[in-house]
């Protein structure tokens, strides 16, 4: 029996995932993971049916006789029950049915060899997976081996790398290594979606760094994608589209054109200054991650970056990072601001995610946001800590260079900070090595011992950032990426806008300047209670910085503080970000 | 002609065994389909096989017409009551 009519298979398929990325996209699927190929044309002439049928079939010969071979070293080396696993695959490379089901594709539709084979297959597969019989639905790996193999030898051996794009595609795969991420190239790379991860995974982070629109978590989908098939990804809604039809594409086309109408007004901010009506200057710095970042930034009119997180450099590595890989990474984001603050945050990891760190110790944490991470793992290992903080001072030779300290519980903790960097700075100048020893180190308030406690902290350090995602996270007892908990974790909670107001207030009274990074400060609805409760600098998302301009520039400060002491008086998280909300509508409408 | 059998196996029709009678069936001319309750497959295609989902202690009805379907049946058959074990041969 013939498994699939050709023609009822045609449908379009939507998936629900988490938008992480803004944007809405179209183009042509690379699917990574299960197939490293790209097949670089879905169609052919339809003159040209006879000879790519025959090129099918050479490439299912050769495919054939590579697996005997292994099917032969397999027996003899491993034994015979290993050897009829490539039996079977054996099987599969010469199953009539599959055979005639490519065949009649490329006849009938024009369909190449490359793009026939990997969607009958992946019909197989899925057919397989959803038998509910999960024994057999593991065997969709075989096929998947199989799409592969015949890809490989219809495609020649070359494999088509990420990092050797020469047209536009849309990259799906199971999941994107941070590396993978950071070195998609967002020339050729229009979005991406993957199967795992969420809101603060990495991958995540890096969409929104890339600024290429992407969803993620979206579960079970690589097996109902062909490469070469058209895929539409909404970065607003999270949704992906594979195989649109007309009066589908046609909407996203639009969508897509009112986004470039958005994007074109926003932009005309962008010489503008950030500040109230009444010409009270905010400053909108960056969060970045990467270098490659700092674009980002300066093309919207940054006042700097007030958070450079350096995690990256750690993550995906073999070997820990050298001093002048940090001195590098540091040195293309500061040249690029010249005399604009670049605030650069020294590792807030756990150590059990940094390579070659504290082997020594046997790491058994069961519960790693209370674990040994960020700062504590730099005090404990003085070694990598003291290598980030000499490239740091190096780097602040060539700009407004300053340092913050993460997750500073104690202000034991803060000394022992400085006295390290005290002894970096001694290291330094010993060693003749040219840096800046007047550089400013300032912490992160996110744990709510040190919000507590500002006022005795505000005494010692040169400026508070404060780090409202763990900040909400550790107060609130709520995991940030945990959806149950949404409800708890809440930038509104009163909670949290009281630990505000106090490190605010220390700040004011010791003269030391307060930022707010996080989340929170990136979402347009908080900007007028921030700025009503004294904030004069944000460091955000670079992609909202325009946003945020807007709301800045549409109000006054006398209206943000008559907002932030209404905010204060609710007693509920929900009626502060209802309210919050309804007063953003007011200052920008629409 | 056709004659039922029994799927004995632990894992039930997986990769191997399937693999197993498709390149048993494919030795012959006949045609060969298997039906479990109202659907039957291509038993020359493993991966048609599969699809058929036929777990431990199914029962499937062999039926084969054309050249050598009565011996096409019997190898297949043996298959089925070696468990797929059977150490197999000739084969290409």
């Amino acid at each position: 029996m013939q498994l699939f009519q050709t023609e009822s298979a045609e449908q379009m398929l939507a998936k629900r995932g988490i938008a992480v990325s803004p944007g809405v996209v179209i183009g042509s699927a690379l699917v990574l993971g299960t197939e490293d190929f790209r097949i670089p044309q879905r169609f052919v002439s339809v003159d040209a049916v006879e000879s790519e049928i025959t090129r099918l079939h050479t490439a299912l010969d050769s495919a054939s006789a590579e697996i005997e071979e292994n099917e032969q070293l397999a027996s003899e080396q491993l034994g015979k029950q290993y050897g009829a696993i490539f039996g079977a695959h054996l099987q599969l490379a010469r199953d009539p049915q599959l055979i005639e089901e490519i065949e009649t594709l490329i006849r009938e539709k024009s369909y190449s060899p490359e793009f026939a084979s990997s969607r009958v297959l992946r019909r197989y597969a899925k057919v397989v997976q959803n038998l509910g019989n999960h024994y057999l639905a593991e065997r969709a790996t075989d096929i998947f081996d199989l799409e592969k193999r015949i890809l490989r030898h219809l495609l020649g051996i070359e494999r088509e790398e990420l990092t050797h794009l020469t047209a536009p595609v849309i990259v799906l795969a199971h999941n994107l290594t941070p590396s993978e991420t950071a070195g998609l190239d967002k020339v050729h790379v229009l979005g991406f979606a993957t199967e795992v991860g969420g809101h603060t995974s990495h991958t995540a982070i890096l969409a929104g760094a890339l600024e290429i629109p992407a969803v993620v978590g979206i579960g079970n989908f690589l097996s109902d994608v062909s490469g070469g098939e058209t895929i539409i990804i909404d970065g607003h809604s999270g949704e992906i589209i594979i195989d649109p039809d007309e009066p589908t594409l046609e909407k996203y086309h639009d969508t897509e054109e009112q986004d470039r109408s958005v994007n074109a007004r926003l932009a005309s901010l962008r010489p503008l200054r950030s500040e109230t009506k009444d010409e009270t200057r905010i400053q909108l710095m960056g969060n970045i991650e990467f270098p490659e970042e700092v674009d980002h930034c300066t093309e919207r009119g940054a006042d700097g970056v007030g958070l450079y997180r350096t995690e990256f450099l750690y993550l995906n590595r073999s070997h820990v990072p050298t001093e002048e890989d940090h001195y590098e990474a540091y040195c293309r984001v500061v040249s690029a601001f010249d005399d604009r603050p670049v605030v650069i945050r020294t590792i807030d990891l756990g150590a059990d995610k940094i390579p070659g760190t504290l082997d020594h110790i046997n790491w058994e944490g069961t519960n790693p946001a209370l674990g040994l991470r960020s700062i504590r793992v730099s005090l404990q290992d003085l070694e990598l800590f003291k290598t980030q903080l000499r490239a740091i001072l190096r780097a602040a030779k060539h700009g407004d260079v300053r340092i913050m300290f993460p997750l500073i519980a104690t202000l034991m903790e803060f000394r022992q900070a400085k006295m390290i960097l005290a002894e970096v700075i001694e290291d330094l100048e010993e060693q003749g090595i040219p840096f800046n020893k007047d550089v400013a180190a300032g912490m992160m308030v996110e744990v709510p011992s040190a919000a507590i406690l500002a006022d005795a902290f505000a005494a010692e350090v040169d400026f508070f950032s404060i780090g409202t995602n763990d900040l909400i996270q550790y107060t609130l007892a709520a995991d940030r990426s945990d959806p149950e908990l949404a409800n708890l974790y809440r930038a509104g909670d009163p909670s949290i806008l009281r630990l505000l107001r106090t490190v605010i207030e220390a700040g004011q009274k010791h003269d030391i300047p307060v930022t707010v990074c996080g989340q929170m400060s990136s979402d347009p609805k908080f900007i007028p209670v921030l700025v009503g409760m004294g904030i004069r600098q944000m460091s955000v998302t670079p992609h909202v910085i325009p946003e945020l301009k807007e709301v800045i520039r549409n109000m006054t400060v006398g209206q943000a503080e008559e907002i932030a002491a209404h905010a204060q008086k609710l007693e509920m998280a929900r009626d502060v970000e209802n309210y919050l909300r309804g007063e953003l509508k007011k200052i920008v409408p629409g | 002609m056709r004659q039922s059998v029994n799927v004995n196996n632990e894992n039930g029709l997986h990769l191997v065994p399937c693999s197993r009678i498709a390149q048993r069936a494919a030795r012959f001319q006949c045609d060969v389909q298997i039906h479990k309750e109202n659907r039957s497959v291509d038993a020359k295609s493993i991966l048609d096989l599969m699809t058929l989902n036929a777990e431990h202690g199914t029962t499937l009805i062999l039926e084969a017409r054309g050249d050598g379907a009565a011996e096409a049946i019997l190898e297949i058959v043996r298959l089925f009551e070696s468990n797929f074990q059977e150490d197999d041969d000739q084969s290409t």
